[in-house]
């Protein structure tokens, strides 16, 4: 077990100012998640243009450290990715964080892949990977406009 | 009492967890367990299992015998007036769900309400919930003042006409808030209302007497009083007991059965449907034991010198807040620290092997109403002594070092 690379520097700052923090003007897509165990919520916001790519996106919410850098750092590389590109980034970062040793997405640039590599650390706890998860279950929800709520307990 | 000796009791503290010694500052969520309790699980599985209640045959007898005379020592060591008074159940939860279920089957009309308080845990609110839905009664609570307690004045100033039942913790699993039990009995009882006690925290914490506190119910988690898992007991006064009907149907709790009639078993029979769990009811004959040698003055006394040393060690750490500060209080310290989740908060101590717990503690109520979504709990028990509370301070400010905070 190491803290140290649980909370890396980059976690703290995006855990402490977090990034596309708010409400997207005219979203046209929006879903809720929440973490049952721990009363943490999110709400992500969504606006796609005609060619269904992310023209802005962003979060609502509150949570510890680790889940206010996920939501910080993934809605930072979302933006500008299309529909199909961000449902695969979502398929690999939480294969990343399941089992996967390394991401493996061509959508993400070297740097990208760096950055979101930060969130490794949570594997070694397993009753935190939830916090670092939710927004990203979420996501999907909003962009497949299922309109349930994300229930992280009932997430395998 | 030695404390030393003690903690030697608890086999958990002979091992090494992750690398620590362990620090445990969760026993309000589940105390560890003596061997003597342990052992006595072992044994009877091991030298003398049967089902009680049942056969005739000696092990069936000499089970039953052993189950009983649980039942006799916790009528004892609650001061209850009748043995009969004592029903097993799973847990404080199935307890609690059992009054609410049966005053709600057979005493609360439409309209009727149930008061309880905005310090309650789950499964004193949920279990009503479900007559706000059935039955359409109300449900109301009354508020917390500025130090996070509840006043019997406040208690009486939530009274209306229509309030029939009144369910309250008797210690707050967050605060630690004490309240006025017998106070507040005793108004309830003038205006014809019931009282019901979620004792979960008051067992392990406080010298409990049913006849003096007079309360109708009283709900005891025994995984938290140095028993086992799987196990509660639900107090109830006799003339309760035998007006309320059965909550669980099967066997064990009927008289007799016929295909157009069936009549239910005595106290406390009527309310023990099916098999027990009578491995752990045997067991925590051994935890009231366990209790009974320290003598529960001393566990008091040594519980409020511990709070009183983490308070103050607490209030000296900038950016550590506690939570209430309630006059009378045991066995719970919750704090929030600024800029550190909760959670944060619990998997860095965690490192250092000191264990709390953190979230809203089964109490969303309490946490929306302060305007926090989460705290954290640091919790003692018969085991801790004074260094664990100074391992707490040091794995706060090692926290406070990770988040670069001074
Ligand atoms: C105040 C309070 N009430 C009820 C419960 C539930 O008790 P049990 O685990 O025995 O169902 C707990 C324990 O979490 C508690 O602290």
């Amino acid at each position: 077990m190491n803290l140290k690379e649980l909370y890396q520097e980059i976690i703290l700052e995006h855990g402490k100012n977090p990034r596309n923090l708010g409400k997207t003007d005219n979203f046209n897509k929006d879903a809720k998640g929440h973490n049952p165990l721990c009363g943490d919520n999110v709400h992500v916001y969504l606006k796609l243009n005609g060619q269904k790519i992310v023209e802005d996106i962003s979060f609502e919410g509150s949570g510890c450290a680790i889940s206010m850098a996920s939501a910080s750092i993934m809605t930072d590389l979302i933006k500008g990715k299309n529909e199909h590109e961000a449902k695969e980034i979502v398929e690999d970062f939480l294969g990343m964080i399941k089992e996967n040793p390394k991401l493996n997405s061509e959508n993400l640039k070297e740097d990208e892949k760096t950055k979101l590599m930060c969130l490794s650390g949570v594997k070694q706890y397993p009753m935190r990977v939830k916090c670092a998860t939710l927004s990203w279950h979420t996501l999907i929800s909003a962009i497949d406009n299922t309109q349930e709520e994300i229930n992280s307990e009932k997430l395998d | 009492m030695n404390i030393d000796t003690i903690k030697k009791e608890f086999p958990i503290f002979d091992e090494k967890i992750q690398n620590n010694d362990l620090v445990y500052l969760d026993s309000a969520n589940s105390s560890q367990k003596p061997k003597v309790v342990i052992d006595r699980i072992n044994e009877f599985y091991t030298k003398e299992f049967s089902n009680v209640g049942r056969s005739v045959h000696y092990l069936a007898v000499a089970a039953t015998n052993l189950y009983e005379n649980t039942r006799a020592s916790v009528q004892k060591f609650i001061n209850a007036k009748d043995k009969n008074e004592i029903v097993f159940t799973k847990g404080a939860t199935e307890a609690l769900n059992l009054v609410a279920n049966t005053l709600g089957q057979n005493y609360l009309q439409e309209g009727d309400e149930v008061l309880i308080t905005e310090l309650e845990h789950h499964s004193n609110y949920v279990p009503w919930h479900f007559l706000r839905k059935s039955k359409k009664i109300k449900i109301n609570f009354a508020e917390i003042n500025d130090d996070i307690e509840i006043t019997l004045e406040e208690i009486e100033k939530k009274i209306t006409s229509r309030t029939k039942i009144i369910s309250i913790t008797h210690l707050s699993n967050v605060t630690g808030a004490i309240l006025p039990i017998k106070e507040i009995t005793e108004l309830a009882h003038s205006k014809g209302i019931v009282v019901v006690v979620d004792g979960c925290q008051g067992a392990p914490h406080l010298k409990l007497d049913m006849q003096d506190l007079d309360c109708d119910f009283y709900a005891i988690s025994c995984h938290k009083m140095y028993g086992p898992t799987g196990l509660g007991v639900l107090y109830g006064k006799k003339k309760w007991l035998e007006e309320l009907p059965p909550y669980q149907g099967g066997g064990g709790m009927i008289n007799e059965v016929k295909k157009d009639r069936i009549s239910y078993g005595n106290l406390p029979n009527k309310f023990e449907a099916g098999t027990m769990a009578t491995a752990q009811v045997i067991a925590f004959d051994q935890s009231i034991k366990f209790l009974e040698r320290i003598g529960i003055d001393n566990v008091v006394k040594h519980e409020a010198d511990l709070i009183e040393y983490g308070q103050e060690l607490l209030q000296k750490n900038n950016s550590v807040k506690l939570i209430g500060n309630p006059k009378n209080k045991g066995g719970v310290l919750s704090f929030t620290i600024e800029g550190i989740h909760p959670h944060d908060v619990a998997t860095i101590l965690d490192e250092d092997g000191v264990a709390i717990r953190a979230g809203h503690h089964c109490c969303q109520i309490l946490h929306d109403k302060l305007n926090i979504p989460a705290s954290s709990r640091a919790s003692v028990g018969v085991y801790n002594t004074r260094n664990d509370l100074d391992k707490l301070n040091e794995a706060i400010n090692n926290c406070k070092k990770i988040f670069n905070q001074k």
